[in-house]
Protein backbone atom coordinates (compact mmCIF):
# COMPACT_ATOMS: atom_id res chain seq x y z
CA UNK A 1 0.00 0.00 0.00
CA UNK A 2 1.60 3.32 -0.93
CA UNK A 3 2.10 5.21 2.47
CA UNK A 4 -0.39 8.44 2.16
CA UNK A 5 -2.90 5.97 1.28
CA UNK A 6 -2.07 4.00 4.60
CA UNK A 7 -2.70 7.49 6.75
CA UNK A 8 -5.87 8.46 5.35
CA UNK A 9 -6.95 4.56 5.72
CA UNK A 10 -5.63 4.06 9.61
CA UNK A 11 -7.63 8.28 10.04
CA UNK A 12 -10.64 6.84 9.00
CA UNK A 13 -10.68 3.55 11.01
CA UNK A 14 -9.92 5.14 13.83
CA UNK A 15 -12.44 7.92 13.24
CA UNK A 16 -15.02 4.98 12.77
CA UNK A 17 -14.19 2.93 16.09
CA UNK A 18 -14.72 6.72 17.95
CA UNK A 19 -17.84 6.27 16.23
CA UNK A 20 -18.34 2.75 17.68
CA UNK A 21 -17.09 3.29 21.28
CA UNK A 22 -18.59 6.80 22.24
CA UNK A 23 -19.14 7.47 25.60
CA UNK A 24 -20.79 10.05 27.39
CA UNK A 25 -21.13 13.03 24.83
CA UNK A 26 -23.51 12.42 21.38
CA UNK A 27 -21.54 15.43 20.23
CA UNK A 28 -18.36 13.30 19.92
CA UNK A 29 -20.14 10.77 17.94
CA UNK A 30 -20.93 13.62 15.45
CA UNK A 31 -17.27 15.03 15.10
CA UNK A 32 -15.83 11.43 14.84
CA UNK A 33 -18.23 11.15 11.93
CA UNK A 34 -17.07 14.48 10.27
CA UNK A 35 -13.45 13.63 10.81
CA UNK A 36 -14.66 10.30 8.53
CA UNK A 37 -16.11 12.50 6.23
CA UNK A 38 -12.47 14.19 6.09
CA UNK A 39 -10.39 11.66 5.64
CA UNK A 40 -12.76 10.10 3.22
CA UNK A 41 -12.48 14.15 0.98
CA UNK A 42 -8.40 13.79 0.66
CA UNK A 43 -9.36 10.64 -0.18
CA UNK A 44 -11.11 11.42 -3.67
CA UNK A 45 -9.17 14.14 -3.88
CA UNK A 46 -5.86 12.11 -4.52
CA UNK A 47 -7.74 9.88 -6.84
CA UNK A 48 -7.72 12.30 -9.62
CA UNK A 49 -4.31 13.33 -8.74
CA UNK A 50 -2.77 9.57 -9.21
CA UNK A 51 -5.30 9.20 -12.08
CA UNK A 52 -4.49 12.67 -13.65
CA UNK A 53 -8.52 12.74 -14.79
CA UNK A 54 -9.75 15.75 -14.38
CA UNK A 55 -13.60 15.69 -14.02
CA UNK A 56 -13.23 13.70 -11.19
CA UNK A 57 -12.39 16.15 -8.82
CA UNK A 58 -15.60 17.47 -8.63
CA UNK A 59 -16.00 14.35 -6.63
CA UNK A 60 -15.19 15.53 -3.20
CA UNK A 61 -16.82 18.93 -3.56
CA UNK A 62 -19.80 17.01 -4.16
CA UNK A 63 -19.39 15.12 -1.00
CA UNK A 64 -18.72 18.16 1.16
CA UNK A 65 -21.81 18.90 0.12
CA UNK A 66 -24.09 16.28 0.99
CA UNK A 67 -21.97 15.79 4.24
CA UNK A 68 -22.75 19.87 5.07
CA UNK A 69 -26.90 18.84 5.02
CA UNK A 70 -25.94 15.48 7.41
CA UNK A 71 -23.68 17.67 9.86
CA UNK A 72 -26.58 19.88 10.32
CA UNK A 73 -29.27 17.22 10.46
CA UNK A 74 -27.13 15.57 13.22
CA UNK A 75 -26.84 19.06 14.88
CA UNK A 76 -30.38 19.98 14.77
CA UNK A 77 -30.99 16.49 16.65
CA UNK A 78 -28.38 17.21 18.96
CA UNK A 79 -30.31 20.58 20.16
CA UNK A 80 -33.35 18.49 19.95
CA UNK A 81 -32.06 15.96 22.50
CA UNK A 82 -30.55 18.70 24.63
CA UNK A 83 -33.71 20.99 24.82
CA UNK A 84 -35.78 17.62 25.54
CA UNK A 85 -33.41 15.94 28.33
CA UNK A 86 -31.40 18.61 29.59
CA UNK A 87 -28.00 17.52 27.92
CA UNK A 88 -26.92 15.33 25.27
CA UNK A 89 -25.30 12.54 27.64
CA UNK A 90 -26.48 9.34 25.74
CA UNK A 91 -27.44 7.06 28.56
CA UNK A 92 -29.97 9.74 28.76
CA UNK A 93 -31.71 8.87 25.63
CA UNK A 94 -33.39 5.43 27.10
CA UNK A 95 -36.85 5.67 25.78
CA UNK A 96 -36.24 1.94 24.32
CA UNK A 97 -34.87 -0.12 27.67
CA UNK A 98 -37.08 -2.25 29.20
CA UNK B 1 9.97 17.53 -0.14
CA UNK B 2 9.09 13.72 0.66
CA UNK B 3 10.29 13.87 4.32
CA UNK B 4 7.14 17.21 4.21
CA UNK B 5 4.65 14.61 2.62
CA UNK B 6 4.87 11.73 5.50
CA UNK B 7 4.77 14.79 8.46
CA UNK B 8 1.36 15.94 6.67
CA UNK B 9 0.54 12.31 6.81
CA UNK B 10 1.37 11.20 10.25
CA UNK B 11 -0.31 14.50 11.26
CA UNK B 12 -3.65 13.39 10.19
CA UNK B 13 -3.34 10.45 11.42
CA UNK B 14 -2.96 12.02 14.79
CA UNK B 15 -5.59 14.70 14.43
CA UNK B 16 -7.78 11.60 13.91
CA UNK B 17 -6.66 10.18 16.99
CA UNK B 18 -7.08 13.02 18.64
CA UNK B 19 -10.79 13.20 17.47
CA UNK B 20 -11.63 9.62 18.20
CA UNK B 21 -10.15 9.79 21.84
CA UNK B 22 -11.45 12.79 23.14
CA UNK B 23 -11.96 13.38 26.80
CA UNK B 24 -13.80 16.25 26.31
CA UNK B 25 -15.71 17.59 22.70
CA UNK B 26 -13.23 21.01 22.82
CA UNK B 27 -9.82 18.66 22.64
CA UNK B 28 -11.85 16.57 19.90
CA UNK B 29 -12.58 20.03 17.95
CA UNK B 30 -9.16 20.43 18.47
CA UNK B 31 -8.15 17.60 16.93
CA UNK B 32 -10.47 18.22 13.73
CA UNK B 33 -9.23 21.54 13.10
CA UNK B 34 -5.52 20.25 13.43
CA UNK B 35 -6.94 17.37 11.02
CA UNK B 36 -8.13 19.52 8.52
CA UNK B 37 -5.54 22.25 8.50
CA UNK B 38 -2.76 19.46 7.83
CA UNK B 39 -5.26 18.11 4.81
CA UNK B 40 -5.07 21.26 3.47
CA UNK B 41 -1.75 21.36 3.05
CA UNK B 42 -1.51 17.98 1.78
CA UNK B 43 -3.84 18.85 -0.61
CA UNK B 44 -1.62 21.99 -1.80
CA UNK B 45 1.44 19.75 -1.53
CA UNK B 46 0.06 18.15 -4.00
CA UNK B 47 -0.74 20.97 -6.61
CA UNK B 48 -4.60 20.96 -6.43
CA UNK B 49 -4.88 24.29 -4.56
CA UNK B 50 -8.55 24.72 -5.44
CA UNK B 51 -9.95 21.54 -3.41
CA UNK B 52 -7.84 22.58 -1.00
CA UNK B 53 -9.00 25.79 -0.38
CA UNK B 54 -12.62 25.15 -0.70
CA UNK B 55 -12.33 22.60 2.34
CA UNK B 56 -10.74 25.29 3.89
CA UNK B 57 -13.23 27.40 4.12
CA UNK B 58 -16.48 25.30 3.38
CA UNK B 59 -15.12 22.74 5.91
CA UNK B 60 -13.17 24.34 8.55
CA UNK B 61 -14.97 28.29 8.04
CA UNK B 62 -18.60 26.90 7.61
CA UNK B 63 -18.84 23.44 9.58
CA UNK B 64 -16.31 23.35 11.95
CA UNK B 65 -17.84 26.48 13.21
CA UNK B 66 -20.71 25.65 13.77
CA UNK B 67 -19.59 22.56 15.57
CA UNK B 68 -17.38 24.62 17.70
CA UNK B 69 -20.50 26.64 19.06
CA UNK B 70 -22.80 23.33 19.01
CA UNK B 71 -19.98 22.48 21.54
CA UNK B 72 -20.16 25.40 23.80
CA UNK B 73 -24.12 23.95 24.03
CA UNK B 74 -23.44 20.66 24.92
CA UNK B 75 -20.43 19.96 26.55
CA UNK B 76 -19.29 20.26 30.43
CA UNK B 77 -18.71 23.39 32.32
CA UNK B 78 -15.52 21.71 34.01
CA UNK B 79 -13.56 19.30 31.31
CA UNK B 80 -11.35 16.66 31.84
CA UNK B 81 -7.87 16.48 30.28
CA UNK B 82 -5.76 14.23 28.41
CA UNK B 83 -3.50 11.84 30.16
CA UNK B 84 -6.05 9.23 30.37
CA UNK B 85 -6.26 5.32 29.75
CA UNK B 86 -8.30 6.08 26.76
CA UNK B 87 -5.69 7.41 24.63
CA UNK B 88 -3.89 4.71 25.25
CA UNK B 89 -6.67 2.30 24.00
CA UNK B 90 -7.16 4.05 21.05
CA UNK B 91 -3.40 4.50 20.13
CA UNK B 92 -3.15 1.06 20.59
CA UNK B 93 -6.13 0.54 17.64
CA UNK B 94 -4.02 2.96 15.61
CA UNK B 95 -0.75 0.35 15.97
CA UNK B 96 -3.04 -2.07 14.95
CA UNK B 97 -4.54 -0.97 12.02
CA UNK B 98 -0.70 0.82 10.86
CA UNK B 99 0.68 -2.79 11.06
CA UNK B 100 -2.30 -4.87 9.30
CA UNK B 101 -1.96 -2.18 6.90
CA UNK B 102 1.29 -2.85 6.32
CA UNK B 103 1.19 -6.77 6.37
CA UNK B 104 -1.71 -6.80 3.85
CA UNK B 105 -0.15 -4.38 1.47
CA UNK B 106 2.81 -5.36 2.11
CA UNK B 107 6.62 -4.05 1.58
CA UNK B 108 6.89 -3.08 -1.83
CA UNK B 109 8.65 0.31 -2.32
CA UNK B 110 6.97 1.46 0.87
CA UNK B 111 9.24 4.52 1.14
CA UNK B 112 7.75 5.77 -1.73
CA UNK B 113 4.83 8.66 -1.28
CA UNK B 114 2.66 7.06 -3.78
CA UNK B 115 1.35 10.13 -5.59
CA UNK B 116 2.58 12.43 -8.05
CA UNK B 117 1.57 16.04 -8.30
CA UNK B 118 -0.22 18.10 -10.66
CA UNK B 119 1.14 20.40 -12.64
CA UNK B 120 0.46 20.62 -16.21
CA UNK B 121 -3.05 18.73 -16.73
CA UNK B 122 -6.04 20.06 -17.31
CA UNK B 123 -8.72 21.52 -19.99
CA UNK B 124 -7.62 24.93 -21.93
CA UNK B 125 -4.78 25.76 -20.23
CA UNK B 126 -6.54 25.71 -16.82
CA UNK B 127 -5.07 23.48 -14.18
CA UNK B 128 -6.96 19.67 -13.07
CA UNK B 129 -9.00 20.73 -10.56
CA UNK B 130 -9.80 24.24 -11.58
CA UNK B 131 -11.33 22.78 -14.96
CA UNK B 132 -12.78 19.99 -12.87
CA UNK B 133 -15.02 21.93 -10.72
CA UNK B 134 -15.75 23.90 -13.56
CA UNK B 135 -17.21 20.97 -14.82
CA UNK B 136 -19.57 21.06 -12.55
CA UNK B 137 -21.04 23.61 -14.22
CA UNK B 138 -21.56 22.76 -17.87
CA UNK B 139 -21.48 18.94 -17.88
CA UNK B 140 -22.89 18.20 -14.49
CA UNK B 141 -25.34 20.78 -14.01
CA UNK B 142 -27.69 17.81 -13.10
CA UNK B 143 -25.85 17.29 -10.29
CA UNK B 144 -25.70 20.43 -9.24
CA UNK B 145 -29.36 21.01 -9.03
CA UNK B 146 -29.70 18.13 -7.31
CA UNK B 147 -27.18 19.21 -4.41
CA UNK B 148 -28.56 22.46 -4.52
CA UNK B 149 -32.24 21.29 -3.98
CA UNK B 150 -30.97 18.79 -1.31
CA UNK B 151 -28.89 22.20 0.82
CA UNK B 152 -32.67 23.69 0.42
CA UNK B 153 -34.17 20.54 1.77
CA UNK B 154 -32.07 20.42 4.59
CA UNK B 155 -32.78 23.67 5.94
CA UNK B 156 -36.03 23.04 6.24
CA UNK B 157 -35.67 19.35 7.66
CA UNK B 158 -33.43 21.24 10.72
CA UNK B 159 -36.16 23.60 10.89
CA UNK B 160 -38.48 21.25 11.50
CA UNK B 161 -36.53 18.95 13.90
CA UNK B 162 -36.22 21.86 16.22
CA UNK B 163 -39.51 23.35 16.13
CA UNK B 164 -40.77 21.45 19.32
CA UNK B 165 -43.29 21.63 21.37
CA UNK B 166 -45.85 19.68 19.30
CA UNK B 167 -45.16 19.61 15.94
CA UNK B 168 -41.59 18.69 16.41
CA UNK B 169 -40.66 14.74 15.51
CA UNK B 170 -38.21 14.59 19.35
CA UNK B 171 -39.51 17.16 21.38
CA UNK B 172 -41.99 15.43 23.70
CA UNK B 173 -42.15 17.94 26.67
Amino acid sequence: MALMHLSFYSAFILSSLGLAFHRTHLISALLCLESMMLSMYIALSIWPIENQSTSFTLMPVLMLTFSACEASAGLAMLVASTRTHGSDHLHNLNLLQC
Amino acid sequence: MAYFMLFLGLSFVLGSLAVASNPSPYYGVVGLVVGSVVGCGWLVSLGVSFVSLVLFMVYLGGMLVVFVYSVSLAADPFPEAWGDWRVVGYGMGLVVVVVVGVVVGGFVEWWKVGAVTVDGGGIFAVRLDFSGVAVFYSWGVGMFLVAGWGLLLALFVVLELVRGLSRGAIRAV
